[in-house]
């Protein structure tokens, strides 16, 4: 059996940012990185079915983007990954979601995996378009927002949160693709001698122009911090009237009375 | 010259950063004010179980071989949450280390395996006697020959983790009638080990989830195995180890100052007096910039120290240097801090009391900061005299 687990690299969530001087994207100087939130899920899930498996499958981590995401990959690697695949592009960024994913598409096609996990989306772009397009392009079975996850005898058995906080249970033959969401496990601490460990496992590079035939299909036109939010509204006098105010902004602004 | 550290580095730095935060810092209040071992001993044991105890250990021994970098970085984000998880972690390390230099194949894969895996909850480092600080070479315990063994008669105190550690590295007088420091030599005393007798724990005003006792050697008969490195060798091992020990001691300080000072920012950059926010009157600014410039001062001193001991070049002087002023450096942060937050730093209702009292004896244990002076003086008078 052969797993592919798709990580991004993303900036501190509690970072302040600020626009690039392209004013397309955020600018990355003093900004520290970090394996992406629902990709940990993704990695821990992955690591896991190993380990339920005996060891038999072999793991590969990739991710896409400048060299700094070597780092990512080699925390991957600590956790229990096997190899790592770096699909380097110093300019992922400016690609879109179609673009990476046909990218990674073209690495995998070739190799045969039986099983792709990836986050649900990343924590900076937020697109989630990656792991089901990367699915389609393959022509696999893919479920997104997994909560749950089981495997026996080349079926994977996964709960996905829906709306309205409802569950539903399915079943997928593999080749398989799934997107991981928070509440599907606890992602290990890498261990200090695994950290060390790492250092002497495959990582393997592919330059994007290689990988990636495909033009954008969409563009980011620009980015900017929202607009400062205005103080909020005080009511202020007779209780009785503060009351009838209140009630009308609830039945204009909001849907809590409908 | 390059100043950033490795992928590795960093992602030591990242887990320890993310199990002090998620982990100790939740409980660290309460530890302090109410002990509670149990989840205190429980975080050592996770913690030894990510590699935390061993991180200068041969992989080989069950330690992590991260280098010494690594062991002032983790240390220092420990101590952001928890200094008195950082200290057990600092001290378990400094024993770790000198069993490997010192110890003998037996001993190394006797103790190292079971202090690195958190079977030992902690090591001990029993040097200090109540006639024996600052002055370590004056200690009168005494280590007599006994058959094939030795008899420990003597006094030790505030011995950091006494009352769980699995083993005690004691320092005794083997030869009275050598010079002053020439006739004490390292035992290795196993807990439980009848004449082993935990005593009394101090009450102290800092870090004080972190036992301290006193250890009292009652004809205490370990086997001719116990020696730990050469006969009459034992003063120079441990003014050797002490040194690695202090760029422990330093990186903890440099986390409990780093902690005060982001705790008083932050809170001064929300807290509001006469229409503006604090961080908007000079007085306080000067303090948060005085402050950030001493705490990075001392951790570019610890890292050079740090680089220096990992990559084999003297670093005694250096680690004094560092230990000195980050010390120094965190005491005077946190008492800013405190100040920052007015009436509440004063208060248990806000970290920063709690950081103000944990870093007050880092410019004491591991070699007062006078001591320092010394031994760096005597360093640099070296090339002079």
């Amino acid at each position: 059996m052969k797993i592919l687990v798709c990580i991004k690299q993303v900036p501190d969530m509690e970072s302040r940012f600020k626009p690039d001087s392209a004013g397309g994207w955020y600018s990355d100087t003093d900004l520290a990185f970090r394996m992406n939130e629902y990709d940990e899920y993704a990695v821990e899930q992955a690591v896991q079915l190993k380990e339920q498996l005996g060891g038999e499958p072999e793991v590969v981590v990739l991710s896409v983007g400048p060299d700094r995401v070597v780092e990512a990959l080699k925390k991957a690697l600590a956790m229990g990954c096997d190899r790592a695949v770096q699909v380097q592009d110093p300019a992922a960024h400016l690609k879109d979601p179609w673009q990476i994913a046909s990218a990674i598409a073209g690495y995998a096609k070739g190799e045969n995996f039986d099983l792709i996990f990836t986050g649900l989306q990343s924590q900076d772009r937020g697109s989630a378009q990656v792991g089901v397009t990367l699915a389609e392009i393959l022509g696999f079975s893919s479920v997104t927002t997994i909560v749950g996850f089981e495997y026996a005898d080349g079926t994977a058995t996964v709960r996905r949160e829906l709306e309205g906080g409802l569950k539903a249970r399915v079943q997928l033959k593999t080749p398989a693709l799934v997107t991981c969401q928070l509440g599907l496990n606890v992602p290990r601490y890498p261990t200090l001698p695994n950290i060390m460990k790492a250092k002497k496992k495959e990582i393997l590079t592919l330059p994007m122009a290689d990988l990636l035939h495909e033009e954008a299909r969409s563009a980011t036109v620009s980015f900017y911090p929202p607009p400062k939010r205005s103080g909020g509204i005080v009511l202020e006098g007779d209780v009785a009237l503060q009351v009838d105010q209140l009630l009308d902004i609830l039945r204009d602004k909001t849907t809590v009375l409908r | 010259m390059n100043f950033d550290l490795s992928e590795e580095q960093k992602l030591i730095q990242e887990t320890a950063r993310q199990f002090a935060s998620e982990r100790l810092a939740p409980v660290a209040a309460r530890l302090d004010r109410e002990g509670d071992r149990e989840t205190f001993l429980a975080n050592l044991k996770e913690l030894a179980g990510l590699g935390f105890m061993g991180l200068n250990v041969y992989q080989a021994y069950g330690g992590s071989e991260t280098g010494s970098v690594a062991f002032s970085l983790a240390i220092t984000e420990i101590a952001r949450a928890c200094a008195s998880t950082a200290v057990t972690v600092s001290v378990n390390n400094m024993v770790c280390e000198l069993i490997q230099s010192v110890g003998s194949e037996e001993q190394k894969l006797r103790y190292l395996p079971r202090i690195c895996s958190g079977s030992y909850p902690a090591a001990s480092f029993a040097l200090t006697e109540p006639g024996a600080g600052s002055d370590a070479a004056a200690l009168s315990t005494r280590a007599e020959a006994d058959g094939d063994g030795w008899r420990l008669t003597g006094t030790k105190v505030f011995i950091t983790s006494a009352p769980y550690a699995g083993v005690f590295v004691v320092w005794a007088v083997t030869d009275p009638a050598a010079g002053k420091g020439n006739g004490i030599s390292c035992f290795l005393v196993e807990a439980g080990t009848p004449g082993l007798v935990i005593g009394r724990e101090e009450v102290k005003t800092g870090q004080r989830a972190s036992a301290t006792n006193e250890v009292l050697l009652d004809g205490c008969r370990v086997p001719r195995e116990a020696l730990l490195g050469r006969l009459n060798d034992g003063y120079r091992i441990a003014m050797s180890e002490l040194a690695g020990g202090r760029i422990g001691i330093g990186s903890l300080a440099l986390g409990v100052g780093l902690a005060a000072m982001d705790f008083a920012t932050a809170y001064a950059a929300q807290r509001e007096q006469f229409d503006r926010k604090l961080v908007e009157f000079e007085a306080l600014q000067w303090m948060i910039a005085d402050s950030y410039t001493e705490l990075e001062a001392a951790r570019l001193l610890l890292m050079n120290a740090a680089f220096r001991k990992e990559t084999g070049k003297g670093f005694a002087k250096e680690a004094s240097m560092a230990k000195l002023f980050a010390s120094d450096a965190a005491n005077r942060a946190c008492y800013k801090a405190v100040q920052m937050l007015g009436g509440y730093g004063y208060t248990a209702s806000y970290p920063v009391e709690r950081y103000a009292r944990d870093a007050r004896i880092t410019s004491i244990y591991e070699g007062t900061n006078e001591i320092q002076r010394l031994i760096i003086a005597r360093e640099v008078l070296r090339s002079f005299i």
